[in-house]
């Protein structure tokens, strides 16, 4: 079966535990090499974080668990990345059109 | 890891999120007081109707430390308790998810129970150390030495009380030591001018 090797995920969190202990839960399972946390939207009870992971065989059910269990929900999944390698993804006429770049 | 290191690591994550250290010693420091200064009720009160038995003394002391002991548990697990869901309650609102079987939700079902067992032992344990003195009548074998004894382990233990907490606010312990004091002396007063009325 194809792996998984990066996730990009908008989740809202309450404020404790803090994306500190969330990295550190991420960062422990199995098949993750690379974990950021990444906090865009602060209110007075929860914030927003983007999760970025990245590895060999990242398990889906695995961080939806650790989120879960922290108290997150999980807004969206915003970027998958599978396969042997990593790849970003390419940039297009249209993308040129749309920054006017 | 063995299973007390997992416990205890599982606690420290536990205040972190539900920040029970605070609170907790909040309560420790006031039910502790409440403690000593029931006990120099109690030591007043016995004092004045010239009780000279130890085991009396005892028998009333114990019987009120074992009640205060209870009444601090069972008040802050239900006040605590209350508190903690309503907090539960609004963080779900915002998450729109249910957290009771989180490691939030379990936070803070734990910090109701550590709170209340600190609720519950501080006041107990206070007002069994000033009962010492009581245990050790037989050594010197006048009760009124106890009683004497006893006033002073309870200002004693005021005067530490008062030292923890000026230690926390980083004041003057010694003076806020003394002001705790103050409050041991007033009430062994007020307790004493009841004589009057008999």
């Amino acid at each position: 079966m194809g792996k998984i090797r990066r996730l990009v995920l908008d989740v809202l969190k309450p404020h404790q535990p803090t994306i500190i202990e969330w990295a550190r839960q991420l960062s422990d399972l199995e098949g993750i090499d690379a974990v950021n946390v990444n906090v865009y939207e602060i209110d007075q009870k929860v914030e927003n974080v983007k999760v970025t992971v990245q590895g060999r065989d990242i398990s889906y059910d695995g961080i939806l668990e650790v989120i879960q269990e922290n108290g997150g929900s999980l807004h969206s999944i915003d970027e998958v990345v599978g396969g042997a390698l990593i790849i970003d993804e390419s940039i297009t006429l249209q993308d040129h059109l749309r920054t006017g770049g | 890891m063995s299973p007390l290191r997992q416990w205890l690591q599982q606690l420290r994550e536990y205040e972190d999120i539900a920040e029970i250290g605070e609170i907790a010693r909040r309560y420790f420091a006031m039910n502790a007081f409440d403690g000593v200064l029931t006990m120099i009720g109690v030591l007043i009160g016995n004092y004045s109707a010239g009780v000279e038995s130890a085991r009396v003394v005892i028998s009333t002391g114990l019987a009120t430390a074992m009640a205060i002991g209870v009444s601090g548990f069972w008040g802050a697990y239900f006040t605590e308790s209350a508190e903690r869901k309503r907090d539960l309650d609004v963080l779900e609102s915002y998450t729109l998810t249910d957290l009771n079987e989180t490691k939030i939700g379990r936070a803070s079902r734990a910090a109701a129970i550590v709170v209340s067992l600190v609720d519950g032992f501080a006041p107990f344990l206070a007002a069994l150390v000033v009962l010492l003195p009581f245990f050790l009548t037989s050594l010197w074998g006048e009760i009124y030495h106890s009683y004497y004894l006893s006033l002073a382990v309870a200002l004693g233990a005021l005067f530490a009380l008062g030292a923890f907490l000026g230690a926390i606010s980083r004041e003057n312990i010694a003076l806020t030591g003394l002001k705790m004091i103050g409050a041991g002396l007033l009430a062994m007063v007020l307790g004493y001018l009841l004589r009057l009325f008999e």
